[in-house]
């Protein structure tokens, strides 16, 4: 029926297996599915930060979060109780940055994951939930030591290596921000709010709890992005099944519409229901809220 | 209701049988409705030009419409009995079959498996970026080349080379490419081998060691594998940077595939800053022995135009000691470069110690052709073809399609066909086989030498002593 064209990989991508999406090896581990999700969530946002500090393209950035949402997936990989979520993220983001045109050195990324993971200091609400301190913080309370740089970077490279084995060395993430774009001008659609809003939507999609990038193929995305941009926009498109030319079925089209609209308010939920706490982004913090969690169970 | 609906959902066994009812009912609804379509179309055809209102559900409504998300069991939006716009996009059948859509490659992924699961039976060679090994698949019996990654004393975790070459070779799916197998690991975190076909010869020792060079036939035929491979490389935006004879590996049937990505990376375009330490000496093309900092594809090329005189004479080309003789060497046969075949060469970064003799009148063809002499039993147009290839101005160049629509190939005597090519005795199967004094491919990370060229053309150091003061005189043999 469909059929196949050789030399389309470079636009598609490996996706999770049915087994690698209903079993993780942090949920034969014991760690509750809402509470994997939450630190998967976490750990995306905190790479897409990191990113920004080190000035990143948002292309590094969106491979390093796939990279580490392909990670935890299914039984052989990697466990929230044996990996800490901030240094997968941190070897993520070197990994991706090392195969682009933008390599960062391992002191780059530790550096700006000491600022993002100090609990003073942060900007982000899952690890400081105070806020963005208002006066400068002092800065030893995320200057990166040498004693510690020389720690960390052996995490980095040995976690990249990790990483790496679980994935089988297949690094290769394809996105879908320049297929939406080129499909947008097939469409002739010259809007420059639309094309901002089409890669918003796939941005915020990077942290979708449906795991949006490994179930869909870039194509699909951009597809569902182009969908929801111009019809927000109120750009009128051409009449009929115009995302069939681009290889999306209707249902498909559907589902990642609705994922995508559902990203803002899972991440509303998110920041309610922890408000005040942070989000355990090493193992030792995953343990602690483990046990936290049975407590209170016991305790009703 | 939604996850229930994803495509991954239908794969998974457990729900296989709820999938597969829920399929057919839908199947039969879909039936059921394009049957209704059908008649409600030669109603529609019976009114002819009768204008439906537009549907409610299209897209462009949703607008002003609700602000909700589409439902799955919505209608089509281009239901054929509206007449939409869109007559080109939407079928004549109004049929939702989904046939003509295109199915993306979707691979998985997994954890490696364990270098234990085969069995090393001899060693092959060591290159500059790992140690090959014949060896067999435990399970499966097959025979593989096993080749372990060099990666002692990284200071920035894994290479970089090392997940390029993974990262291009698992891309890279092409006949006329190696076939990565699979990746797998030994006890330390750093055994890294890559499991590869297995394939009896290298086109280096191959040449070494036959009696006579390959027949005209045979050279197209080799030739347009090896191009063919290439194409599809720089279709997927992947630059080789290593080709040379070694690197091309032959099958006891005829057929040839690029191997050893060591140095390849992907290319943009514009092609952003690249190091210029790449491709093996005598394989370099002249712009990148001249500095260029920004180069593309043809450098590649350049590559295939070594390797094809070098089929045709069972010699490397050109052999130079070091990249000052290499200069000497290239410009002793393609003529030294001028404004007018290669403008804009002085502004490279190494062209400004050249000292050129003064620039002979020159043909008014630019890629000038190559000396007859060099090649004599070379047909015109595999001349022609040569000469564009070695051509020192980057821009002429054939791209690897051009080449292979080039009258060469199809010219007497055509290729030969793969299934008819003579076989011989493996040197990488059977027995050990001796060093080549082929220079090695630059390493990752050096520093690009600064170079002085003041010597090629004078007698200055660094130069071929033999050849002082007679640059283009042609030493045959």
């Amino acid at each position: 029926m469909a059929h196949r064209i050789a030399g389309l990989k470079h636009i598609s991508n490996a996706l999770a297996t049915p087994d690698q999406l209903s079993n993780s090896s942090s949920s034969i581990d014991g760690v509750p599915s809402e509470l994997e999700t939450s630190i998967r969530c976490a750990g995306a946002q905190l790479t897409q930060d990191a990113g920004v500090l080190l000035y990143l393209s948002q292309d590094i950035i969106a491979q390093a979060i796939v990279i580490f949402t392909r990670f935890w997936l299914g039984a052989d990989g990697g466990s929230l109780r044996i990996y800490s979520a901030k240094d997968v993220s941190a070897a993520a983001l070197y990994l991706s940055a090392k195969l682009s045109f933008q390599p960062t050195s391992p002191r780059s990324v530790l550096n700006a994951y000491s600022f993002l993971l100090s609990p003073q200091a942060s900007p982000l609400w899952f690890v400081n939930p105070q806020g963005t301190p208002s006066q400068p913080p002092a800065t030893d309370c995320y200057i990166l030591s040498e004693g510690s740089y020389q720690a960390g970077r052996l995490v980095l490279l040995r976690i990249e290596s990790v990483i790496l084995r679980t994935l089988g060395f297949d690094t290769h993430v394809a996105l879908p921000h320049t297929i939406a774009l080129t499909y947008l001008q097939t469409l002739g659609v010259n809007n420059p709010s639309v094309s901002r809003r089409i890669l918003e939507h796939l941005n915020a999609a990077l942290l979708s709890p449906q795991l949006l990038y490994v179930t869909h193929q870039p194509n699909a995305l951009a597809v569902a992005a182009i969908y929801l941009a111009t019809r927000e926009n109120g750009v009128k498109l051409v009449d009929g099944e115009w995302w069939e030319v681009f290889d999306v079925d209707r249902e498909e089209l559907g589902f990642l519409v609705v994922g995508m609209q559902s990203t803002e308010g899972f991440l509303r939920k998110e920041k309610k229901t922890w408000k005040g706490r942070t989000v355990p982004l090493v193992t030792d913090e995953v343990d602690a809220e483990i046990e936290r969690r049975r407590m209170m169970e016991e305790g009703e | 209701m939604s996850a229930s609906k994803s495509r991954w959902a239908e794969d998974d066994p457990e729900t296989e049988a709820i999938v597969a009812q829920r399929k057919r009912e839908k199947e039969e609804k879909r039936r059921a409705k394009a049957e209704k379509q059908r008649l409600l179309e030669e109603a529609s055809k019976a009114q002819a030009a009768a204008t439906t209102p537009a549907d409610p559900t299209s897209p462009s409504q949703d607008i002003n419409g609700d602000s909700g998300p589409p439902k799955k069991r919505r209608r089509l939006s281009n239901d054929p009995d509206a007449p939409s716009g869109g007559g080109e996009i939407s079928t004549s059948e109004g049929s939702k079959k989904q046939s003509s859509l295109l199915r993306f490659p979707a691979g998985e992924w997994g954890p490696c498996r364990h270098v234990d699961n085969f069995e090393r039976l001899n060693h092959i060679e060591e290159g500059s970026y790992g140690w090959v090994s014949r060896a067999k698949d435990i399970t499966t019996g097959e025979i593989v080349a096993l080749k372990k990654l060099k990666i002692e004393n990284a200071p920035d975790g894994f290479p970089v080379t090392g997940l390029r070459e993974i990262q291009t070779l698992l891309e890279a799916r092409h006949q006329n490419v190696v076939y990565l197998r699979e990746v797998v690991m030994g006890n330390k975190m750093d055994d890294v081998y890559l499991v590869m076909d297995f394939l009896e010869h290298d086109l280096k020792t191959l040449l070494d060691e036959m009696r006579e060079p390959f027949l005209p036939s045979e050279i197209k035929t080799l030739l347009l594998q090896v191009v063919g491979g290439l194409e599809f490389l720089h279709s997927q935006w992947i630059m080789h940077r290593d080709l040379k004879t070694s690197n091309l590996l032959l099958n006891n049937r005829g057929e040839i595939k690029i191997a050893d990505f060591g140095m390849a990376r992907y290319y943009g375009d514009p092609p952003p800053k690249l190091t210029q330490l790449v491709v093996t000496l005598w394989y370099r093309s002249p712009e990148l022995l001249l500095g260029v900092d920004k180069y593309g594809t043809e450098i590649d090329m350049w590559s295939i135009g070594c390797i094809f005189g070098e089929l045709l004479t069972k010699e490397p080309l050109l052999q130079g000691k070091n990249e000052v003789d290499q200069v000497s060497k290239i410009f002793a046969l393609t003529g030294p470069p001028n404004q007018q075949i290669w403008p804009g060469f002085r502004s490279l970064p190494n062209a400004k110690s050249l000292r050129l003799p003064a620039t002979p009148a020159t043909s008014t063809r630019n890629p000038p052709l190559l000396p007859r002499s060099r090649f004599p039993y070379l047909t015109n147009a595999g001349l022609d073809l040569l000469s564009s290839l070695l051509a020192l101005n980057p821009a002429v160049r054939p791209t690897a399609q051009q080449c292979l629509a080039h009258p060469y190939f199809r010219e007497d005597p055509r290729p030969k066909p793969k299934e008819m090519f003579p076989s011989f005795p493996s040197k990488a199967g059977l027995e050990k086989r001796r060093r080549h004094h082929t220079p090695e491919a630059p390493k990752h990370g050096q520093d690009a030498p600064e170079l002085d060229f003041a010597g090629v053309f004078g007698g200055a150091p660094g130069g071929d002593a033999g050849e002082a003061g007679a640059g283009f005189s042609l030493r045959l043999g």
